[in-house]
Protein backbone atom coordinates (compact mmCIF):
# COMPACT_ATOMS: atom_id res chain seq x y z
CA UNK A 1 0.00 0.00 0.00
CA UNK A 2 1.31 3.63 -0.82
CA UNK A 3 1.01 6.18 1.66
CA UNK A 4 2.52 9.65 1.72
CA UNK A 5 5.85 10.29 2.53
CA UNK A 6 5.60 12.24 6.58
CA UNK A 7 7.54 13.50 9.00
CA UNK A 8 7.28 10.25 11.20
CA UNK A 9 9.06 8.72 8.30
CA UNK A 10 11.91 10.90 8.98
CA UNK A 11 11.93 10.57 12.44
CA UNK A 12 11.70 6.74 11.72
CA UNK A 13 14.74 7.28 9.43
CA UNK A 14 16.84 8.90 12.30
CA UNK A 15 15.53 6.05 14.88
CA UNK A 16 17.58 3.89 12.63
CA UNK A 17 20.67 5.52 12.37
CA UNK A 18 20.87 4.30 15.69
CA UNK A 19 21.85 1.24 14.41
CA UNK A 20 24.40 2.68 11.88
CA UNK A 21 25.89 4.33 15.09
CA UNK A 22 25.61 1.40 17.33
CA UNK A 23 27.33 -1.02 14.59
CA UNK A 24 29.83 1.50 13.43
CA UNK A 25 31.19 1.28 17.64
CA UNK A 26 31.24 -2.05 17.43
CA UNK A 27 32.93 -2.27 14.23
CA UNK A 28 35.39 0.34 15.76
CA UNK A 29 35.70 -0.98 18.91
CA UNK A 30 36.92 -4.61 17.20
CA UNK A 31 38.71 -3.77 14.71
CA UNK A 32 40.85 -1.37 17.28
CA UNK A 33 41.65 -4.63 19.03
CA UNK A 34 42.19 -6.50 16.06
CA UNK A 35 44.18 -3.54 14.34
CA UNK A 36 46.54 -3.15 17.71
CA UNK A 37 47.15 -6.80 17.72
CA UNK A 38 47.63 -6.25 13.98
CA UNK A 39 49.93 -3.37 14.05
CA UNK A 40 52.04 -5.05 17.00
CA UNK A 41 52.75 -7.79 15.00
CA UNK A 42 53.92 -6.03 11.87
CA UNK A 43 56.38 -4.06 13.54
CA UNK A 44 57.58 -6.93 15.71
CA UNK A 45 60.89 -8.12 16.00
CA UNK A 46 60.33 -11.87 14.79
CA UNK A 47 60.00 -12.40 11.15
CA UNK A 48 57.26 -15.02 11.50
CA UNK A 49 55.43 -12.70 13.55
CA UNK A 50 55.42 -10.12 11.00
CA UNK A 51 54.49 -12.34 7.91
CA UNK A 52 51.48 -13.54 10.23
CA UNK A 53 50.61 -9.92 10.06
CA UNK A 54 50.83 -9.28 6.86
CA UNK A 55 49.26 -12.63 5.48
CA UNK A 56 46.18 -11.38 7.10
CA UNK A 57 45.98 -7.68 6.32
CA UNK A 58 46.78 -8.96 2.73
CA UNK A 59 44.14 -11.72 2.98
CA UNK A 60 41.27 -8.94 4.66
CA UNK A 61 42.01 -6.40 2.14
CA UNK A 62 41.81 -8.42 -0.12
CA UNK A 63 38.30 -9.88 0.07
CA UNK A 64 34.98 -7.59 0.52
CA UNK A 65 33.39 -7.12 3.58
CA UNK A 66 30.38 -8.54 2.56
CA UNK A 67 32.11 -12.00 1.63
CA UNK A 68 32.69 -11.67 5.30
CA UNK A 69 29.10 -11.11 7.00
CA UNK A 70 28.08 -13.74 4.32
CA UNK A 71 30.29 -16.29 5.79
CA UNK A 72 29.27 -15.61 9.30
CA UNK A 73 25.97 -15.30 9.54
CA UNK A 74 24.96 -17.41 6.57
CA UNK A 75 28.03 -19.98 5.78
CA UNK A 76 28.19 -20.77 9.95
CA UNK A 77 24.66 -22.25 10.12
CA UNK A 78 24.94 -24.19 7.53
CA UNK A 79 27.67 -26.46 9.57
CA UNK A 80 25.03 -26.01 12.50
CA UNK A 81 25.81 -23.24 14.08
CA UNK A 82 23.31 -20.38 15.07
CA UNK A 83 25.04 -17.08 14.29
CA UNK A 84 23.05 -13.74 16.18
CA UNK A 85 23.27 -10.77 13.42
CA UNK A 86 24.93 -8.92 15.91
CA UNK A 87 27.45 -11.57 16.56
CA UNK A 88 28.09 -11.99 12.66
CA UNK A 89 28.36 -8.14 12.11
CA UNK A 90 30.77 -7.84 14.89
CA UNK A 91 32.84 -10.64 14.13
CA UNK A 92 32.63 -9.85 10.07
CA UNK A 93 33.70 -5.77 10.84
CA UNK A 94 36.21 -6.32 13.37
CA UNK A 95 37.97 -8.42 10.55
CA UNK A 96 37.76 -5.99 8.02
CA UNK A 97 38.64 -3.00 10.60
CA UNK A 98 41.32 -4.38 11.90
CA UNK A 99 43.14 -5.03 9.23
CA UNK A 100 42.53 -1.15 7.80
CA UNK A 101 43.42 -0.28 11.46
CA UNK A 102 46.23 -2.24 11.61
CA UNK A 103 47.69 -1.12 8.96
CA UNK A 104 47.68 2.47 9.25
CA UNK A 105 48.56 1.84 12.88
CA UNK A 106 51.97 0.51 11.34
CA UNK A 107 52.30 2.79 9.50
CA UNK A 108 52.13 5.24 12.09
CA UNK A 109 54.76 3.35 13.86
CA UNK A 110 57.02 3.12 11.77
CA UNK A 111 57.00 6.35 10.57
CA UNK A 112 58.83 7.27 14.08
CA UNK A 113 63.01 7.11 13.38
CA UNK A 114 64.41 3.86 14.25
CA UNK A 115 66.57 6.23 16.35
CA UNK A 116 63.92 6.66 18.85
CA UNK A 117 64.05 2.89 19.64
CA UNK A 118 67.60 3.14 19.65
CA UNK A 119 67.81 5.77 22.04
CA UNK A 120 65.32 3.79 24.18
CA UNK A 121 67.24 0.52 23.94
CA UNK A 122 70.05 2.43 24.95
CA UNK A 123 69.15 3.55 28.15
CA UNK A 124 68.02 -0.02 29.26
CA UNK A 125 64.29 0.50 28.13
CA UNK A 126 62.59 -3.37 26.90
CA UNK A 127 60.98 -3.26 23.53
CA UNK A 128 57.91 -3.08 25.25
CA UNK A 129 58.83 0.06 27.31
CA UNK A 130 60.01 1.80 24.21
CA UNK A 131 56.76 1.47 22.61
CA UNK A 132 54.45 2.50 25.65
CA UNK A 133 56.66 5.62 26.50
CA UNK A 134 58.57 6.75 23.40
CA UNK A 135 56.98 5.07 20.33
CA UNK A 136 53.18 5.06 20.97
CA UNK A 137 53.12 8.44 22.43
CA UNK A 138 54.61 9.83 19.54
CA UNK A 139 52.61 7.73 16.58
CA UNK A 140 49.48 8.32 18.14
CA UNK A 141 49.67 12.32 16.94
CA UNK A 142 50.55 10.82 13.07
CA UNK A 143 47.66 8.35 13.87
CA UNK A 144 44.74 10.71 14.43
CA UNK A 145 43.60 12.06 11.15
CA UNK A 146 43.93 8.85 8.93
CA UNK A 147 42.14 7.20 12.01
CA UNK A 148 39.19 9.80 11.60
CA UNK A 149 39.42 9.09 8.14
CA UNK A 150 38.59 5.30 8.21
CA UNK A 151 36.07 6.14 11.10
CA UNK A 152 34.33 8.24 8.56
CA UNK A 153 34.17 5.29 5.79
CA UNK A 154 33.42 2.94 8.49
CA UNK A 155 29.93 4.44 9.36
CA UNK A 156 28.93 4.55 5.28
CA UNK A 157 30.14 0.95 5.59
CA UNK A 158 28.02 -0.29 7.52
CA UNK A 159 24.96 0.01 5.35
CA UNK A 160 26.14 -3.82 4.34
CA UNK A 161 24.82 -4.98 7.27
CA UNK A 162 21.21 -4.49 5.93
CA UNK A 163 21.97 -8.02 3.93
CA UNK A 164 22.11 -9.72 7.24
CA UNK A 165 18.91 -8.11 8.59
CA UNK A 166 19.72 -5.21 10.33
CA UNK A 167 17.36 -2.23 9.94
CA UNK A 168 20.22 0.32 9.77
CA UNK A 169 20.00 3.62 8.52
CA UNK A 170 20.32 2.63 4.49
CA UNK A 171 17.58 -0.23 4.89
CA UNK A 172 15.10 1.79 6.34
CA UNK A 173 15.11 3.76 3.59
CA UNK A 174 14.80 1.11 1.54
CA UNK A 175 11.72 0.23 3.58
CA UNK A 176 10.26 3.70 3.54
CA UNK A 177 10.85 4.12 -0.40
CA UNK A 178 8.96 0.70 -0.66
CA UNK A 179 5.85 1.98 1.25
CA UNK A 180 6.00 5.73 -0.01
CA UNK A 181 7.45 5.13 -3.48
CA UNK A 182 9.19 9.17 -3.09
CA UNK A 183 12.98 7.13 -3.50
CA UNK A 184 14.75 10.65 -4.70
CA UNK A 185 13.15 12.25 -1.75
CA UNK A 186 13.91 9.49 0.67
CA UNK A 187 17.42 8.77 -0.10
CA UNK A 188 18.05 12.53 -0.06
CA UNK A 189 17.19 12.39 3.87
CA UNK A 190 19.46 9.22 4.18
CA UNK A 191 22.21 11.23 2.47
CA UNK A 192 21.48 14.10 4.46
CA UNK A 193 21.99 12.32 7.65
CA UNK A 194 25.05 10.29 6.36
CA UNK A 195 26.33 13.80 5.74
CA UNK A 196 25.58 15.29 9.21
CA UNK A 197 27.26 12.44 10.70
CA UNK A 198 30.59 12.45 8.44
CA UNK A 199 31.01 15.68 8.41
CA UNK A 200 31.39 16.90 11.47
CA UNK A 201 34.02 14.01 11.69
CA UNK A 202 35.91 15.07 8.75
CA UNK A 203 36.33 18.25 9.66
CA UNK A 204 37.69 17.59 13.66
CA UNK A 205 40.11 14.88 11.55
CA UNK A 206 40.93 18.17 9.36
CA UNK A 207 41.53 20.16 12.59
CA UNK A 208 43.57 17.70 13.86
CA UNK A 209 45.34 17.74 11.04
CA UNK A 210 46.61 21.25 10.68
CA UNK A 211 47.21 20.96 14.19
CA UNK A 212 49.63 18.73 14.14
CA UNK A 213 51.48 20.19 11.28
CA UNK A 214 52.42 22.81 14.05
CA UNK A 215 52.71 21.14 16.75
CA UNK A 216 55.80 19.20 16.85
CA UNK B 1 90.18 -7.53 33.86
CA UNK B 2 90.10 -4.67 31.26
CA UNK B 3 86.37 -3.06 31.12
CA UNK B 4 85.73 -3.24 27.32
CA UNK B 5 87.39 -6.11 25.62
CA UNK B 6 86.78 -6.36 21.45
CA UNK B 7 88.45 -9.55 20.51
CA UNK B 8 88.72 -10.15 16.48
CA UNK B 9 85.28 -8.44 15.78
CA UNK B 10 83.81 -9.45 12.89
CA UNK B 11 80.75 -6.80 11.41
CA UNK B 12 79.04 -7.61 8.11
CA UNK B 13 76.25 -5.98 6.61
CA UNK B 14 75.38 -8.93 3.86
CA UNK B 15 78.35 -9.21 1.63
CA UNK B 16 80.00 -5.54 2.72
CA UNK B 17 82.95 -6.15 5.46
CA UNK B 18 82.66 -2.92 7.94
CA UNK B 19 84.86 -4.52 10.67
CA UNK B 20 87.36 -6.87 10.18
CA UNK B 21 88.53 -8.32 13.05
CA UNK B 22 89.09 -5.55 15.89
CA UNK B 23 90.52 -6.31 19.03
CA UNK B 24 90.53 -3.30 21.52
CA UNK B 25 90.39 -3.24 25.17
CA UNK B 26 89.59 -0.07 27.38
CA UNK B 27 91.16 0.30 30.82
CA UNK B 28 88.70 1.76 33.50
CA UNK B 29 89.22 5.63 33.62
CA UNK B 30 90.48 5.69 30.20
CA UNK B 31 89.61 8.41 27.64
CA UNK B 32 90.14 6.76 23.99
CA UNK B 33 89.53 8.52 20.75
CA UNK B 34 88.41 6.54 17.83
CA UNK B 35 89.71 8.51 14.39
CA UNK B 36 89.05 7.26 10.67
CA UNK B 37 87.30 7.98 7.53
CA UNK B 38 84.14 7.75 7.34
CA UNK B 39 82.91 4.08 6.15
CA UNK B 40 86.22 2.82 8.52
CA UNK B 41 83.56 0.92 10.56
CA UNK B 42 84.01 3.34 13.90
CA UNK B 43 80.75 4.16 14.81
CA UNK B 44 79.86 0.14 13.77
CA UNK B 45 82.47 -0.56 16.46
CA UNK B 46 80.97 2.03 19.15
CA UNK B 47 77.47 0.56 18.53
CA UNK B 48 78.89 -2.80 19.05
CA UNK B 49 79.72 -2.73 22.19
CA UNK B 50 76.23 -1.56 24.22
CA UNK B 51 74.90 -4.48 21.67
CA UNK B 52 72.87 -2.25 19.45
CA UNK B 53 74.99 -3.73 16.69
CA UNK B 54 74.92 -7.72 16.53
CA UNK B 55 78.02 -9.19 15.20
CA UNK B 56 79.42 -12.32 12.91
CA UNK B 57 82.16 -13.20 14.54
CA UNK B 58 84.56 -12.62 17.91
CA UNK B 59 83.67 -11.77 21.16
CA UNK B 60 82.40 -7.84 22.75
CA UNK B 61 82.94 -8.10 26.40
CA UNK B 62 82.46 -5.29 29.00
CA UNK B 63 82.62 -5.62 32.03
CA UNK B 64 82.87 -9.56 31.97
CA UNK B 65 79.52 -9.94 30.77
CA UNK B 66 79.74 -10.99 26.87
CA UNK B 67 78.09 -8.86 24.88
CA UNK B 68 77.24 -10.88 21.97
CA UNK B 69 75.92 -13.67 23.76
CA UNK B 70 72.40 -14.07 23.08
CA UNK B 71 71.83 -15.26 26.71
CA UNK B 72 73.43 -11.68 27.66
CA UNK B 73 70.49 -9.31 29.30
CA UNK B 74 71.29 -6.11 27.24
CA UNK B 75 68.81 -4.41 28.69
CA UNK B 76 71.05 -4.59 32.22
CA UNK B 77 74.29 -4.06 30.56
CA UNK B 78 72.74 -0.87 28.99
CA UNK B 79 71.96 0.62 32.23
CA UNK B 80 75.90 0.33 32.52
CA UNK B 81 76.65 2.02 29.31
CA UNK B 82 75.56 5.17 28.08
CA UNK B 83 75.87 6.09 24.73
CA UNK B 84 74.64 9.85 23.05
CA UNK B 85 74.62 10.17 18.98
CA UNK B 86 75.29 12.45 16.66
CA UNK B 87 71.51 13.29 16.25
CA UNK B 88 71.01 13.67 19.50
CA UNK B 89 67.85 11.57 19.39
CA UNK B 90 65.93 13.14 22.29
CA UNK B 91 62.49 12.14 22.76
CA UNK B 92 60.21 15.03 21.08
CA UNK B 93 57.13 14.72 22.78
CA UNK B 94 58.84 14.75 26.09
CA UNK B 95 59.92 17.77 28.03
CA UNK B 96 63.89 17.67 28.88
CA UNK B 97 62.99 16.68 32.49
CA UNK B 98 61.06 13.69 30.99
CA UNK B 99 63.64 13.17 28.70
CA UNK B 100 66.15 12.74 31.52
CA UNK B 101 64.37 10.90 34.12
CA UNK B 102 62.56 8.61 31.78
CA UNK B 103 64.67 5.60 32.11
CA UNK B 104 65.79 5.90 35.87
CA UNK B 105 61.71 6.20 36.32
CA UNK B 106 60.88 3.09 34.32
CA UNK B 107 64.06 0.81 34.39
CA UNK B 108 65.64 1.45 37.93
CA UNK B 109 62.14 2.87 39.74
CA UNK B 110 63.57 5.75 40.93
CA UNK B 111 60.60 7.49 42.83
CA UNK B 112 59.17 10.84 40.80
CA UNK B 113 60.64 13.34 43.38
CA UNK B 114 63.85 12.04 43.67
CA UNK B 115 64.19 11.55 40.01
CA UNK B 116 63.07 15.30 39.53
CA UNK B 117 66.31 15.97 42.02
CA UNK B 118 68.17 13.73 39.64
CA UNK B 119 67.42 15.70 36.44
CA UNK B 120 68.57 18.95 37.73
CA UNK B 121 71.76 17.73 38.96
CA UNK B 122 72.44 16.63 35.67
CA UNK B 123 71.40 19.40 33.74
CA UNK B 124 73.40 21.32 36.46
CA UNK B 125 76.89 19.90 34.85
CA UNK B 126 76.39 20.70 31.52
CA UNK B 127 74.73 23.76 31.94
CA UNK B 128 71.36 23.99 31.88
CA UNK B 129 69.44 23.92 34.59
CA UNK B 130 67.03 26.58 33.52
CA UNK B 131 65.92 24.68 30.52
CA UNK B 132 64.51 21.35 32.86
CA UNK B 133 60.83 22.07 31.59
CA UNK B 134 61.70 22.71 27.88
CA UNK B 135 61.04 20.66 24.74
CA UNK B 136 63.99 19.53 22.86
CA UNK B 137 62.71 21.52 19.98
CA UNK B 138 63.15 24.75 21.81
CA UNK B 139 66.74 24.50 21.95
CA UNK B 140 69.41 24.72 20.12
CA UNK B 141 71.37 21.94 18.52
CA UNK B 142 74.36 22.19 21.14
CA UNK B 143 71.76 22.44 23.79
CA UNK B 144 69.79 19.34 22.41
CA UNK B 145 73.23 17.60 23.03
CA UNK B 146 74.00 18.48 26.51
CA UNK B 147 70.86 17.47 27.64
CA UNK B 148 71.49 14.29 25.84
CA UNK B 149 74.31 14.12 27.39
CA UNK B 150 72.93 14.89 31.01
CA UNK B 151 69.89 11.78 29.94
CA UNK B 152 73.07 9.26 29.73
CA UNK B 153 74.87 10.73 32.88
CA UNK B 154 71.37 10.23 34.91
CA UNK B 155 71.53 6.48 34.59
CA UNK B 156 75.48 7.04 36.03
CA UNK B 157 77.07 4.58 33.71
CA UNK B 158 80.19 2.71 33.92
CA UNK B 159 81.28 3.60 30.26
CA UNK B 160 80.34 6.63 28.16
CA UNK B 161 80.05 5.83 24.00
CA UNK B 162 80.22 9.35 21.98
CA UNK B 163 79.10 8.63 18.19
CA UNK B 164 80.62 11.73 16.34
CA UNK B 165 78.43 13.69 18.54
CA UNK B 166 79.47 17.20 17.31
CA UNK B 167 79.62 16.25 14.10
CA UNK B 168 75.42 17.38 13.58
CA UNK B 169 76.28 20.93 14.72
CA UNK B 170 76.81 24.17 13.82
CA UNK B 171 80.72 25.20 14.08
CA UNK B 172 79.65 27.58 16.77
CA UNK B 173 77.95 25.17 19.03
CA UNK B 174 80.37 22.61 18.76
CA UNK B 175 82.59 24.34 21.84
CA UNK B 176 79.71 24.16 24.06
CA UNK B 177 79.53 20.52 23.70
CA UNK B 178 83.27 19.80 23.74
CA UNK B 179 83.46 21.59 27.31
CA UNK B 180 81.06 19.52 28.51
CA UNK B 181 82.69 16.46 27.15
CA UNK B 182 85.91 17.68 29.13
CA UNK B 183 84.26 18.33 32.21
CA UNK B 184 82.55 14.79 32.28
CA UNK B 185 86.12 13.52 31.17
CA UNK B 186 87.17 14.96 34.48
CA UNK B 187 85.60 13.66 37.04
CA UNK B 188 86.78 10.12 35.74
CA UNK B 189 84.45 8.61 33.50
CA UNK B 190 85.59 6.35 30.96
CA UNK B 191 84.77 7.24 27.77
CA UNK B 192 85.17 5.97 24.37
CA UNK B 193 84.54 8.63 21.60
CA UNK B 194 84.44 8.57 17.75
CA UNK B 195 85.49 11.57 16.95
CA UNK B 196 86.17 13.91 13.91
CA UNK B 197 87.87 17.16 16.40
CA UNK B 198 91.13 16.12 16.43
CA UNK B 199 92.55 19.15 18.87
CA UNK B 200 90.33 17.77 21.09
CA UNK B 201 91.47 14.29 20.88
CA UNK B 202 94.73 15.15 21.14
CA UNK B 203 93.67 17.38 24.79
CA UNK B 204 91.78 14.94 26.19
CA UNK B 205 92.19 11.68 24.89
CA UNK B 206 94.63 9.29 26.43
CA UNK B 207 94.50 6.72 23.88
CA UNK B 208 93.88 7.30 20.20
CA UNK B 209 92.76 4.65 17.47
CA UNK B 210 92.85 5.08 14.63
CA UNK B 211 90.29 2.61 12.77
CA UNK B 212 90.91 1.90 8.57
CA UNK B 213 89.16 -0.40 6.47
CA UNK B 214 87.75 -2.05 9.31
CA UNK B 215 90.68 -2.67 10.88
CA UNK B 216 91.99 -1.08 14.46
CA UNK B 217 95.22 0.40 11.83
CA UNK B 218 97.21 2.09 14.51
CA UNK B 219 96.58 2.71 18.31
CA UNK B 220 98.78 4.56 21.25
CA UNK B 221 98.93 7.68 23.26
CA UNK B 222 96.95 10.52 21.30
CA UNK B 223 100.34 13.07 21.50
CA UNK B 224 102.51 10.52 20.00
CA UNK B 225 100.14 8.85 17.87
CA UNK B 226 98.70 11.93 16.29
CA UNK B 227 101.98 13.50 16.31
CA UNK B 228 103.91 11.20 14.62
CA UNK B 229 101.95 8.38 12.58
CA UNK B 230 104.15 5.76 11.75
CA UNK B 231 101.73 4.40 8.94
CA UNK B 232 101.26 6.59 6.04
CA UNK B 233 97.01 5.66 5.86
CA UNK B 234 97.15 8.00 9.55
CA UNK B 235 99.91 10.43 7.82
CA UNK B 236 97.27 10.85 4.79
CA UNK B 237 94.25 11.03 7.21
CA UNK B 238 95.74 13.54 9.63
CA UNK B 239 97.18 15.84 7.04
CA UNK B 240 93.49 15.48 4.99
CA UNK B 241 91.67 17.18 8.19
CA UNK B 242 94.14 19.09 9.88
CA UNK B 243 94.44 21.09 6.39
Amino acid sequence: MIRELSFIDVLYLIAATRWTLALTAIAFLGGGIVGLAVALLRVSSLAPLRWLGAIYVHAVQGTPLLAWLFVFFFGLSIFGFTVSPWLAAAAAYSIYAGAFLGEIWRGCLQAIPRTQWEAGASLGLGFTQQLRYIIVPQALRLAIPPTVGFLVQLIKNTSLAAVIGFIELTREGQLTTATTFRPFTVYLIVAAIYFALCFPLTQWSRRLERRLHVAR
Amino acid sequence: MSLVELKNVVKRYGTNTVLNGVSLSVEKGEIIAIIGRSGSGKSTMLRCVNGLEPIQGGTVAFDGTVVNDPATDLRKLRQHVGIVFQSFNLFPHLSVEKNITLAPKVVKGVPPAEARALAEAVLRKVGLAEKIDAYPDQLSGGQQQRVAIARSLAMQPQLMLFDEITSALDPELVGEVLKVLEEVAREGMTMMLVTHEIGFARKVANRVVFMHEGKMWEQGPAAETLGRPRTPELETFLSAVLH
